[in-house]
């Protein structure tokens, strides 16, 4: 649901994304080691399978995002990963835009990089409790699609006056799902902490 | 289930036989010129060459319609709002009231906006089908390589499409093991939690084997290129495809830049 159509944006907005998704993809592509082409993957497609996964929520059908859960387990590379999701999402699916794969993917991917920052140096801390991975994993998850909400509602907002009243509506529609997603990242994350601790990224 | 875009990548057309790398670079060019119209009558025209184009490309209309349902349901709340909402000093005629939400009516020109904006994500989306689903996936992924898109990329592509069959696959398999132990989604953070850790463990199933398949490649030779027995060759035909398309797109640009079939103000 956080993918933006075709046609709605203005186009300064959506041209601007494509450079500023470049320059990011770039950076990250060359920190990618082609060893790390597998468990991307798995999680591209995770990432990708999850947001089909639909479920009654009180009055709404949701359904994951995961960014948050790609910067936990990604860290930097979760923009790629994300990029290639919203890709493949667009032509094989047909959920959300070709022109707009640019920003959306600084929509879900810029908020997967914070989360990614928040895991890193929170776990660093000595708070005295067992799972810290539960605490940052659902800081980390709620707040990644808590901006990604924020900066869709954003672009939706400043494109026309026209489209402020459907920006709100937007907005509201995703509250559950960034409890959701909050709750879900830091069950995985305290999960893959005890079962396979490599998956998490520490880096 | 997940149902593959290049269903129907069998069938014999024009545009089935057109070289992948010019088919995507052309199709794309058109897809991102329609969207850049800000002319109901522009897009109009381009919506019509689109269907005019999956006509071509003999993938069965059913097929796509199908898919343009699901980008149907989400433009049409655009559909809505847009001309019936106030907004600034437009206010519009107003139709009715309550609960302190005006609802009120802003004119042919607003209504011409949002069919513009409807009829825009529906050509793009629907160009997608002559544009990719003419070709197997995996020739698809080779064409990008030929277009020298990064080979991580490229890669990530691969592997990706790979997976989320296997993922697909697994997930129906875990819900149907839950659903054998009793186990039923409701809103509660019971199923919450039980959802989570069953994809959790989707996912460290899956990251195993990924890595596996990985290595398995690797020693079998497995360099990071897209080999297939497909070799891409680009005659005249191609060229003359490619110049039709590409050209229709500009041209859409041009007339869009004349100022000519405007209607009304701006739109």
């Amino acid at each position: 649901m956080v993918h933006i159509s075709d046609g709605i944006l203005d186009p300064l907005l959506w041209e601007s994304g494509w450079v500023i998704t470049a320059i990011i993809l770039a950076y990250t592509l060359s920190k990618m080691k082609i060893e790390d082409v597998p468990k991307l993957s798995v999680i591209t497609a995770a990432v990708f399978v999850a947001s089909l996964i639909h479920f009654q929520f009180g009055p709404t059908s949701v359904h994951f995002i995961l960014n948050g859960f790609a910067g936990v387990t990604l860290g930097l590379l979760a923009y790629p990963c994300i990029f290639v999701a919203l890709v493949l999402q667009c032509f094989l699916f047909q959920h959300g835009g070709v022109t707009t794969i640019g920003i959306n993917t600084i929509n879900m991917g810029v908020p997967a990089l914070l989360a990614y920052l928040l895991f890193k140096y929170g776990m660093r801390f000595d708070l005295g409790i067992k799972q810290k991975e539960i605490l940052f994993g659902t800081l980390g998850g709620g707040i990644a699609v808590a901006l990604a909400v924020l900066f869709l509602s954003i672009e939706l907002a400043t494109t026309g006056e026209e489209f402020f009243e459907v920006a709100i509506f937007v907005a509201t529609a995703h509250i559950p799902i960034i409890a959701i997603e909050a709750i879900f990242t830091g069950i995985t994350a305290g999960f893959l902490a005890t079962v396979q601790p490599e998956l998490l990224c520490r880096r | 289930m997940i149902s593959e875009i290049d269903r129907y990548a069998g069938l014999s057309s024009p545009i089935h036989r057109w070289d992948p790398r010019l088919r995507i670079v052309s199709i794309l060019a058109l897809i991102f010129s329609v969207v850049l119209l800000y002319n109901l009558t522009l897009v109009t025209i381009g919506m019509i060459f689109s269907i005019i184009l999956v006509y071509l490309s003999k993938i069965p209309f059913s097929f796509v319609l199908d898919r343009l349902k699901l980008v149907f349901v989400l433009v049409l709340p655009f559909f809505l709002i847009i001309p019936f909402t106030t907004m600034g000093t437009d206010t519009g005629v107003e139709i009715a009231r309550f609960y302190g939400i005006t609802l009120s009516y802003r004119g042919i020109e607003a209504v011409g906006f949002a069919a513009m904006i409807v009829l825009k994500a529906l050509t793009s989306v629907m160009l997608i089908f002559p544009m990719i689903g003419t070709s197997r996936m995996d020739i698809t992924i080779k064409a990008l390589e030929g277009l020298h898109l990064p080979n991580k990329l490229v890669q990530m592509f691969a592997f990706t499409y790979r997976y989320i069959f296997v993922l697909d696959d697994e997930f129906v398999r875990t819900e149907r093991s839950l659903a054998s132990r009793g186990f039923k989604r409701r809103g509660d953070l019971y199923t919450l939690t039980t959802v989570s850790k069953a994809i959790a463990m989707l996912f460290v199933k899956s990251y195993e084997r990924a890595d596996r398949v990985f290595y398995a490649m690797r020693s079998k030779g497995y360099s990071g290129k897209v080999v297939t027995l497909h070799e891409f060759d680009s005659g005249r035909q191609d060229w003359i495809n490619a110049i039709a398309v590409f050209g229709f797109a500009v041209l859409l640009q041009v007339a869009a830049m004349s100022g000519a079939f405007s209607i009304y103000g701006g739109i």
